[in-house]
């Protein structure tokens, strides 16, 4: 599975959504991607890439296309 | 007590006191257990591993300074790679200053006492809040203290932060009840610990008069109703405190 694979399966997955929803998905968007949601993406996505996110990036995580940069940063190094 | 064997818990402050005791009872009832603590020592590393073999669980000694938060986040990345559950959180470590009036008490003292009693706490249950919620199972107990209650004994900065400690775990059993993770304290009253020897002598008889029991409660007796409240025995019980005080 490539990185994008699991970053996509992280949000179908936990939201329960398909994957032509995904492109310009914002938080709160979506019923499922309220405050528990947030929490249970960001441990799926903990999960997916053997990562921790730092708190900061927890709040700065506001969309889909957010989350991917996030991820690419140094101190997770995703690359997509 | 069943409800607690197979089941991981991570324990903070298990080199003394409260915490040593806890991790004992939690590996008595076939717990495996990360056991937290500052500093490596050969006399703790020993004792480990006799109770891990006495008991035949699991136990996983993990080093870090609570007063540094990228320590705190390398032990629990350390904990994340071995791959197991984590059922239990019980955060147990804390600290505790010399006596002194309120208005002899600095805020750089005051501050120093949050940072481990509350700040470090929080910092160590969001992270392995997070493994609970993928796991959608959990529970955390943290360590208050009747002083957070009564307003005595101890100092105001302690009472402080361990009523901090009471507000967190009420606003998180509700947070993370949604992901199956139920959240409680434990509130001690005079336990005979090394913590408890820091209090003025004579306020600590005087409230060991007010005590129903008339003694000071052990360790274990705290530990206990920590399994409790971690073991599936207490699986409709969250957002509670519970004194462990002898009765006052």
């Amino acid at each position: 599975m490539t990185n994008l694979e699991k970053y996509n399966d992280a949000f179908i997955t936990t939201f329960e959504i398909t994957e032509d929803q995904l492109a310009g998905l914002k938080y709160q968007d979506i019923q499922a991607w309220d405050s528990v949601g947030h929490m249970s993406l960001i441990a799926a996505l903990e999960d997916a890439f053997d990562i921790m996110f730092d708190t900061d990036d927890i709040i700065d995580f506001s969309s889909y296309e957010k989350g991917k940069e996030i991820l690419s940063k140094e101190e997770y190094g995703v690359k997509f | 007590m069943c409800g607690l064997s197979g089941k991981t818990a991570v324990i903070t402050g298990t080199n003394r006191g409260i915490g040593k005791e806890v991790l004992r009872v939690f590996a008595e009832n076939g717990a495996n257990v990360f056991a937290c603590a500052r500093n490596q020592n050969a006399q703790f590393e020993f004792e480990l591993s006799t109770i891990s073999e006495e008991n035949n669980v699991n136990i996983f000694p993990i080093y870090f300074d609570l007063s540094d938060p990228q320590q705190i986040k390398t032990a629990v990345q350390k904990i994340r790679k071995t791959a197991l559950t984590v059922d239990v959180l019980v955060n147990v470590a804390g600290i505790v200053e010399e006596s002194t009036s309120f208005g002899m008490t600095s805020i750089e003292k005051m501050k120093k006492v949050f940072d481990i009693n509350f700040f470090s706490l929080t910092q160590l249950t969001q992270y392995i809040s997070r493994i609970m919620i993928s796991q959608n199972h959990g529970s955390i107990v943290n360590i208050s203290s009747i002083a957070a209650i009564d307003g005595t004994p101890a100092q105001y900065e302690y009472a402080a932060s361990k009523a901090a400690v009471i507000g967190g775990t009420k606003k998180l059993a509700r947070e993370l009840a949604d992901h199956n993770i139920r959240v409680n304290a434990v509130a001690p009253g005079i336990i005979d610990t090394d913590m408890g020897g820091k209090i003025d002598p004579v306020l600590k008889d005087e409230i060991i008069a007010k005590v129903i029991m008339k003694r000071m409660g052990t360790p274990r007796e705290v530990a206990n109703a920590c399994a409790f409240l971690s073991s599936d025995l207490a699986s409709y019980i969250t957002g509670q405190v519970i004194r462990v005080d002898g009765g006052i």
